[in-house]
């Protein structure tokens, strides 16, 4: 019985998990090698780390407070809007937008983009896999 | 010599009548008009797209940059198709709105119609050009949020 439900559990746990497509995965072993390069004490990518900083608030490339929210809402499953334009962003979240997160060259771009635009720099490759993190799980 | 002066003014005047050429270019649209309208290329001149794309890094304050292959593809294809008509005359800046005719056509337009949130500036050219992201700026196509029809 308990075998039984340790495997249904498992199941479960397998069917929720989210995982990254070869090429990305390839990718988050780069990031992982560089926070290890930087910090021997590191221990892995963490997506409550990757939460806070999706959310925490910045003085951005324009001079003014904003947040990776500020685009795309504090809802991952919901899409979002280019503060600037007005033009609608679609969902972050792989859960309800499969193509997130499953090309190198995109996920390196915006990572590039947005960092320097909420944070006026670019990310640290511990602050690019915690985010990930965060992302592949919504 | 007559006829070829009228040649010539015919040309001129239906280089923007309203319609310029749709950015069909599936590059341009995934790399610029993920995060703005598409402008088409004929709306600006081809000093105005070489100004625009050298310093993507910081494009109206936020950055749009680009790898250096895809950057000279977009280069190569807004001069290729860049504008000549009245629409891009005496101007060289990097923004479609501070052209000479842009303006003109757009004076009437009260501030409180801009400003509203429907719309938000003048560069949102869908808000009210409802036909814009096929190039067709024509009058019959207007429809301003909160006011209607502008023909």
């Amino acid at each position: 019985m308990k075998k039984t439900l340790c495997f249904i559990l498992l199941a479960l746990t397998l069917s929720h998990a989210k995982e990254f497509n070869a090429p990305m995965k390839a990718y988050m072993e780069g990031l992982n090698a560089e926070a290890k390069a930087t910090n021997p004490n590191f221990t892995g990518f963490d997506a409550k780390r990757g939460e806070a900083l999706f959310f925490s608030k910045h003085t951005g490339k324009k001079g003014t407070e904003m947040s990776c929210v500020t685009c795309h809402s504090n809802d991952l499953k919901k899409g979002g809007q280019n503060i600037n334009t007005n033009k609608p962003i679609t969902a972050l979240a792989p859960s309800v937008n499969v193509t997130r997160l499953t090309d190198v060259a995109e996920v390196e771009k915006w990572l590039r983009r947005n960092f320097n635009d909420v944070f006026a720099r670019e990310g640290t490759a511990l602050e690019k896999g915690d985010v990930l993190t965060y992302i592949i799980n919504q | 010599m007559k006829k070829i002066l009228f040649i010539t003014a015919l040309g001129l005047s239906v280089a923007f009548a309203g319609s310029v050429a749709p950015a069909n270019n599936a590059q341009y649209q995934k790399e610029c008009a993920s995060c703005h309208f598409g402008y088409q290329p004929a709306l600006l001149n081809k000093a105005s797209w070489e100004k625009v794309m050298t310093n993507l890094s910081d494009h109206f304050g936020t950055d749009a940059s680009l790898g250096k292959v895809e950057s000279e593809q977009i280069l190569n294809y807004l001069v290729t198709n860049a504008g000549s008509g009245k629409i891009t005359a005496n101007n060289t800046t990097m923004q479609i709105t501070k052209s000479p005719y842009f303006i003109k056509e757009h004076r009437k337009i009260s501030a409180k119609l801009i400003e509203q949130k429907e719309v938000g500036s003048l560069s949102n050219c869908m808000a009210c050009h409802t036909t814009a992201d096929k190039g067709s700026y024509s009058e019959r196509a207007i429809v301003i949020p909160n006011y209607g029809r502008w023909e």
